[in-house]
């Protein structure tokens, strides 16, 4: 087990910088998230962890050790794949195997790993198949288990649930959730789903365009984006951002000077009395979830604004009035970042 | 985990830091390669040169050693030897021949044999089974069936009544004989070629085109030629450039005869290179093909380019 | 007229069809059935009448042909040269095929691109220099030059480019896998990249066998006692003692060389003809 520090790393392929310039702390036994949109260089950095990517500048430590040109066995981390990449010539024990079988692993010791990883995922069953015979989720569990008898002191997983479906996904997020607090390795997960960066990590990383836009706890990102990429990345459906003029502050409650929007969760707004309300508008669409309806509220100034409602959906066209408590306001400058809440005491 | 850092602790004693993963990988590729480029060096490379600077030398069994002469086995194969001009006619003759019999033969096999139907496989593996058959043998064969009266061909058209010329020994039935005795031979390779493409041309096109009423030539002339385009490109810088090559089949059939009437360039080459020993004058006639088959090849990609 | 239904005009076109592809197959299919029954006539009746089957069985043709000349070293020369030179093309243009698919060095386009430009080159153009170099190095009237230059020539280069083709259709995935599991770079070639590539060595393997099966300038050129002479140049090697071919020897001896071939062809016909399709659409 070990702590990582990536400090100044930048990746450069052929013209294009991929990674401009990253610097990130983890420490031992954190599950850190790297989120982001596509293209954002998630994949590229994870790599360069691995070593699967040559670093152009700065510097890779793993513990106390620098890791920039250390060949990638050899770097004590160990990868789970998107594609689960198992070799479909060999059947799960041999998979799960392989590596132990290339370090010199004599072969008691390998039986005994592959004995007890198989029986944390429940894999004993299935250890004379071959991938082809299994399906997406005992893959899955497969990949995760070849990275589990290397002991690696750092876990790393490039998207490894995108090719699930939806209710595989759910059970296998709580899978590595439980897998983590058992092992207690440090794990580095990357994803461009947001929930699963909210549910598992202690930190999250989100990138863009190859920066570091924000590292914090999922509450951080959540409560205290740093701007507005952020704040709209982070949260589904994700954050209203209305120009000021179009918001009504409460009497007393003054933005910061140089704020020019106003952002607000759906999940925050809550419809109000006419004329109490924080903005105001008419029902463009309602739609009907189960559990909560989604409305779609066009305001007067021709801005549309999500809203989580709970109970009877209004009628579409109808005219309403939406409140939020101020806490949960954020404010954002010209440049995007974030310029903290409203302040000042309302009167009510 | 039971041992911390178990992994890093053995990794550390051989990091080789020296060595960065970039020109670690660059390396690998060197090693990787270095059997082929070697290979071509000593075998393609080295040669090319040579075979350009003895065509520079007069060199012959007489002269017995090179003898730099500048470009005169070049002015004398394109503006003295009366030779050389008739080996590029036969050349021309022989490509004209063979190229366009066996890429319309080719074709019509492909179209008929792309289909699903009984005893389909059992046509394409007859169609194909001389490609894998020696030139040599096949050769053999057909000079054995085309003799003169006592050829089986011939005997064939005595009994419909016809008397066959002695084949292998009239020029311009020998060449006749050659190319399509060569076109039988190949012609298999170029029918799969065909096949895998029109294979691969969706069937809704069809569909599509039928429901229109367009009729099966209609089809065949609107969409699926067109669709075969890249193909027949291919196919036919391939089939030409490969009847530069050929050898083996004129070697045996003909010799090159009669009165040099089937003698083609690749040919010319081998009989004054290693039988008249004319060293100097064959290394410029290979000078003369290699960039024949450069000019072909470049022909090739500029008209892909423009197809794409 | 309403017996022509649709289905009945298909069925016609259907025979239609099948009896011109059965009158096209006569010029592929006699020659081999030819050669076969005129291998097994004596050397008179081979130019008595044009009957299929021979009136007196001569199976002592088969015998004859292998006193004649030293046919089975013969065969055998053909035999181990066409394993030996598969072998060495397998190995090498896999080698130089994962390099240039995979691996990321300075020059590697500028490389594919220079030995591309020597598929298209016949041999015949660097056949004499490749003569004297041969000569130099005492490899004349030996088989070297009959393995060296088909793995290193256009053919083992044209194997190159099969390999890299389908190297790069490999999951990268896999082999960073290998990596991470601590294979070094030959070891994911070797334990990785090969095992999934089983059909384009096949198809190598294959094209490259029958390459050096059929091979017939270089033996002519580089080889002169009868003891090293391969299939090809033996074949018409059956001759009287004034150069005139003695054909039921030569058919017998072309039938020995060819049918082992064919069967093989018949039994692995699929394979064999899509390994062609695949070299085809690359060049």
């Amino acid at each position: 087990m070990s702590s990582l520090t990536l400090s100044g790393i930048k990746k450069r392929f052929g013209k294009v910088d991929v990674i401009r310039g990253v610097d990130l702390e983890v420490e031992d036994g954190e599950f850190v998230v790297f989120v982001g949109p596509s293209g954002c260089g998630k994949s590229t950095l994870l790599r360069m962890i691995a070593g699967l990517e040559d670093i152009t500048s700065g510097e890779l430590r793993i513990g106390e050790r620098v890791m920039n040109e250390v060949q990638p066995a050899r770097r004590g981390v160990a990868m789970v794949f998107q594609s689960y990449a198992l070799y479909p010539h060999l059947t799960v024990r041999d998979n799960m195997g392989f590596g132990l079988k290339v370090r010199g692993v004599k072969p008691e010791e390998r039986a005994s790993r592959i004995a007890a990883a198989a029986a944390i995922l429940k894999l004993d069953a299935l250890l004379e198949r071959f991938p082809r015979e299994l399906s997406g989720g005992q893959r899955q569990r497969v990949a995760i288990g070849r990275a589990i008898v290397g002991e690696p002191d750092v876990f790393l997983f490039d998207e490894p649930l995108s090719n699930l479906d939806a209710e595989l996904r759910v059970h296998m997020r709580s899978e590595i959730a439980a897998l983590h607090q058992r092992l207690g390795n440090t794990m580095i997960y990357v994803t461009h789903d947001q929930i699963e960066a909210m549910t598992l990590a202690d930190k999250i990383v989100v990138l863009r365009d190859g920066i570091v836009e924000q590292v914090g706890t999922p509450h951080e990102l959540y409560r205290r984006p740093r701007n507005l990429f952020v704040a709209q990345f982070i949260g589904s459906p994700k954050m209203n951002v209305v120009p000021l003029a179009d918001v009504e502050l409460p009497p007393g409650l003054v933005a910061p000077a140089n704020a020019v929007s106003i952002g607000m969760r759906p999940e925050h707004l809550a419809i109000t009395n006419p004329g109490s309300g924080i903005v105001s508008g008419r029902v463009a669409i309602a739609e009907y979830t189960g559990a909560s309806s989604l409305l779609h509220v066009e305001l007067d100034s021709g801005a549309i604004c999500l809203v989580v409602h709970q109970g009877d959906e209004p009628q579409a066209g109808k005219r309403i009035d939406l409140r939020i408590d101020t806490g949960n306001l954020h404010s954002f400058g010209a440049d995007g970042t974030a310029c903290g809440p409203p302040t000042g005491h309302p009167r009510s | 985990m039971g041992q911390p850092a178990t992994m890093a602790a053995r990794a550390q004693r051989n990091d080789a830091p020296w060595l960065t993963l970039k020109m670690r990988e660059a390396m690998e590729a060197w090693l990787f390669l270095s059997p082929t480029l070697a290979g071509f060096l000593i075998f393609f490379v080295a040669p090319l040169v040579a075979v350009l600077g003895y065509s520079l030398t007069e060199w012959n069994l007489l002269s017995q050693q090179a003898t730099f002469v500048g470009l005169a086995n070049y002015d004398d194969a394109l503006m003295r030897n009366a030779d050389f001009w008739h080996v590029a006619r036969n050349s021309a003759v022989f490509a004209l021949g063979l190229v366009p019999l066996n890429m319309a033969l080719a074709l019509l096999l492909a179209l008929a044999l792309s289909g699903r139907f009984r005893g389909v496989v059992v046509f394409r593996t007859i169609f194909f089974a001389p490609v894998v058959t020696s030139a040599a043998a096949w050769a053999i064969v057909w000079k054995f069936q085309l003799q003169g009266e006592a050829g089986f061909i011939n005997q064939v058209l005595a009994g419909i009544g016809i008397t066959g010329p002695n084949w292998l020994r009239e020029p311009n039935w020998a060449m006749a004989a050659v190319i399509v005795t060569r076109v039988i031979k190949m012609v298999g390779l170029n029918m799969i070629l065909y096949i895998a493409a029109l294979q691969a041309i969706p069937r809704d096109y069809d569909a599509a085109a039928r429901l229109e009423g367009a009729s099966g030539l209609q089809i065949f002339r609107m969409i699926t030629w067109p669709l075969l385009g890249p193909t027949t490109l291919v196919i036919m810088v391939i089939t030409t450039i490969g009847s530069f090559k050929v050898f083996d089949h004129i070697y045996l059939m003909t010799g090159g005869g009669p009165e040099n009437g089937t003698l083609v360039l690749a040919f010319y080459i081998y009989q004054q290179g290693f039988e008249f020993f004319n060293v100097g004058y064959a290394s410029a006639l290979a000078m003369i093909m290699f960039v024949i088959v450069m000019a072909l090849t470049v022909v090739q990609l500029a008209l892909r380019r423009k197809d794409t | 007229m309403d017996a022509l239904t649709p289905r009945r005009l298909r069925l016609i076109n259907q025979i239609c069809w099948t009896l011109a592809l059965c009158v096209a197959a006569i010029p592929f299919l006699f020659p081999f059935i030819w050669m076969v029954s005129s291998g097994l006539k004596s050397a008179n009746e081979i130019f008595g009448s044009p009957s299929i089957v021979p009136r007196a069985w001569q199976w002592q043709n088969f015998v004859e042909v292998f006193s004649y000349q030293p046919f089975a070293r013969q065969y055998f020369n053909s035999l181990y040269i066409a394993l030996t030179v598969t072998a060495a093309t397998l190995l090498v243009s896999s080698l130089a095929g994962y390099a240039l698919a995979r691996l990321r060095f300075a020059g590697s386009a500028l490389i594919g691109l220079f030995l591309v430009s020597a598929l298209m080159v016949p041999e015949e153009v660097t056949i004499l220099p490749n003569f004297f170099m041969m000569r130099r190095v005492g490899f004349i009237d030996s088989h070297w030059p009959l393995i060296l230059l088909p793995v290193f020539g256009p053919q083992g280069i044209m194997a190159t480019f099969l390999m890299r083709q389908y190297f790069m259709a490999v999951p990268r995935e896999l082999e960073e896998a290998g990596k991470m599991d601590g294979l070094s770079r030959f070891g994911v070639w070797w334990r990785i990249a090969v095992p999934l590539s089983r059909p384009a060595l096949a198809a190598v393997a294959i094209i490259t066998f029958l390459n050096s099966w059929n091979l017939f300038l270089e033996p002519l050129i580089f080889v002169s006692s009868l003891e090293k002479f391969t299939l090809p140049l033996a074949l018409s090697n059956f001759t009287d003692p004034y150069g005139a071919p003695l054909w039921h020897l030569q058919l017998a001896a072309t039938t020995l060389a060819v049918v082992p071939i064919l069967i093989v062809y018949v039994i692995a016909q699929r394979q064999i003809v899509e390994s062609f399709a695949l070299s085809g659409v690359k060049g």
